[in-house]
């Protein structure tokens, strides 16, 4: 099978199709290693490349993201992961001299559609950066400003229950219910990085980028993060870009390894981490190279 | 292969556990040579000497556990560095379990019980000849992480199984031609079955290594010397022939056990 036929747009991969799989599962697009589809995946990527003027970023990155699983991008700096990520809602447009060609479809609708509104689209995908980056508002105000700017709640009560709802929900709730009209930047490091969780999660996406998140906390608020993040898997699907393998290995259920703007290998968590297929997998995840 | 990590610290520390399983190997071959010499010369002097260096066996095994636990902690290898640390791991309990075996062999000499016969020093000496090669041949393997050394190593233990059936035949025909001296046929009986099990651990041992080595490696080199040999250096005579062995056991003359 050459093609995957999802949401009425052919989706076709580049053709160079290593080895002789016919199976559809096992099929390597683009000269990737592993398992590039799954069943009803939320987002569907093919040939997708990233250019910054005459630059390429990204090249020919084909992989579906599966519903209800963490979806975790390794690799070298500038190897292409954030640069990715980024591509999935269409953070790149922001960028200058940046253009993005192939296919990304969300729930079988390309993201590309000039009908489509970028404002919904970053509703539906929503992201959590490096560095927390809570509003300048307070704790209330941060996780309220998503859901009244897309008209999710029509009464104050509406809203407050959104607010206590996704606090709770990042695991936040406990620690700021009494002093929800104190600034969010007055919170830890930690905290934060769960307010903007929260403040993500208000807009009920379906989708959760997050680009280093743990990178700026101390072991145990990034433990909390996992631990949330591991809660949130059963809701939405995450796509993680970390640093940290053992974070890698920790939280997710895939593992896409990234090498100078190509995917190399992608597959399930447990055996990239134990029997990589690629030789540059392996050599990156044991330390051999980098 | 457990090299070229970016930390030469990490490369250090995989190897230097290498080398210390390998020197448990060492020890453990010594100590199921001298046991096997002990037993067919009837030598409570090197009996003794076994009994005496088993401390130092259990001794690598401990030290060993803990190298494993400190680079498990500081290192955190994943993918074939953690099968090298658990493949180590599972290969010093084998050399241990065959350090035991040896002990057992000596502990026979210190009872005194009584000198086997030259019939069945012979066989013990043919079986503790096949044994230790094969457990020197599988710590090679382990050296070089060689999965077709081995796979000779696997091969090579069904001979060594066949010659402890043909080897405790014989002993129980010597045994039943005249039954006075029963005890110690039974003696050498669980002496062949120590060098028996031995053969088993070196097996294991090449097991594990095979689930380390890269796929693929080249067959075995079929104009090799015989790696069963155990005089050093590898003769190309046929398999651990002893010099001093009928030339087919299986039929040689039946005498007291």
């Amino acid at each position: 099978m050459s093609s995957v036929e999802q949401g009425g747009v052919n989706l076709k991969p580049s053709g160079r199709v290593a080895g002789t799989s016919t199976s559809l599962a096992e099929v390597s697009i683009s000269q990737t290693v592993g398992q590039l589809t799954v069943p009803d995946p939320v987002f569907s990527c093919r040939d997708v490349s990233v250019h910054y003027g005459s630059k390429q970023g990204v090249r020919d990155v084909s992989i579906d993201v599966g519903k209800r699983q963490v979806l975790a991008m390794i690799g070298p700096s500038g190897c292409g992961k954030s640069t990715f990520l980024r591509c999935l809602n269409r953070m790149n447009d922001t960028i200058a001299g940046a253009r993005v060609t192939g296919k990304i479809l969300l729930e079988g609708r390309d993201i590309h559609d000039r009908q489509l509104d970028v404002v919904q689209l970053r509703a539906r995908v929503g992201m959590v950066f490096q560095k927390p980056n809570p509003f300048p508002k307070s704790i209330y105000d941060n996780v309220a400003y998503g859901p009244r700017l897309h008209g999710l709640a029509r009464s104050r009560a509406q809203l407050d229950d959104i607010v206590c709802t996704s606090l709770q929900r990042a695991g936040l709730w406990d620690e700021v219910k009494d002093r929800l009209s104190q600034a969010g930047t007055g919170l830890s490091g930690g905290q934060q990085q769960r307010l903007c969780i929260a403040r993500t999660i208000a807009v009920e996406p379906e989708v959760i980028l997050m680009d280093e998140p743990c990178s700026a906390l101390d072991p145990i608020a990034t433990a909390r993060i996992e631990d949330l993040i591991d809660e949130l898997r059963a809701s939405y699907a995450i796509v993680i870009v970390t640093h940290s393998m053992q974070q890698a290995a920790r939280v997710s259920q895939r593992t896409a390894y990234f090498h100078l703007g190509s995917l190399v290998e992608v597959g399930e968590t447990d055996r990239v981490f134990t029997n990589p297929r690629h030789k540059l997998t392996e050599d990156y995840i044991t330390g051999r190279f980098g | 292969m457990l090299e070229g990590h970016i930390s030469k610290a990490f490369d250090g520390a995989l190897a230097a556990l290498h080398i210390r399983v390998l020197e448990m190997g060492g020890l453990v071959l010594a100590q199921v040579r001298e046991a096997a010499r002990a037993y067919t010369s009837w030598d409570a002097l090197a009996a003794e000497r076994v009994i005496a260096r088993a401390a130092d066996v259990s001794g690598y095994d401990e030290s060993i556990f803990q190298d494993q636990f400190t680079l498990i902690a500081r290192r955190q290898p994943v993918s074939r560095d953690l099968r090298a640390v658990f493949v180590m791991e599972k290969s010093v309990a084998e050399l241990e379990r065959a350090g035991a075996e040896a002990r057992k062999i000596a502990r026979t000499v210190l009872q005194q019980s009584g000198r086997p016969a030259r019939a069945t020093s012979s066989d013990v000496r043919q079986l503790a000849q096949l044994a230790t090669g094969l457990m020197r041949l599988s710590l090679e393997a382990l050296d070089r992480i060689d999965g077709a050394l081995a796979a000779q190593v696997i091969a090579y233990d069904e001979e060594l199984d066949a010659e402890y059936a043909a080897g405790l035949r014989r002993l129980l025909t010597r045994a039943m031609e005249d039954p006075r001296h029963l005890d110690i046929a039974m003696e050498a009986a669980f002496v062949l079955k120590s060098l028996e099990r031995i053969g088993d651990h070196a097996r294991i041992m090449a097991r594990h290594v095979q689930s380390l080595a890269p796929q693929g490696d080249p067959p075995a080199d079929e104009g090799r010397s015989d790696p069963l040999d155990d005089r050093a250096p590898a003769s190309p005579s046929s398999p651990a022939a002893d010099p001093a062995a009928p030339a087919n056991p299986s039929t040689s003359g039946h005498d007291a056990p």
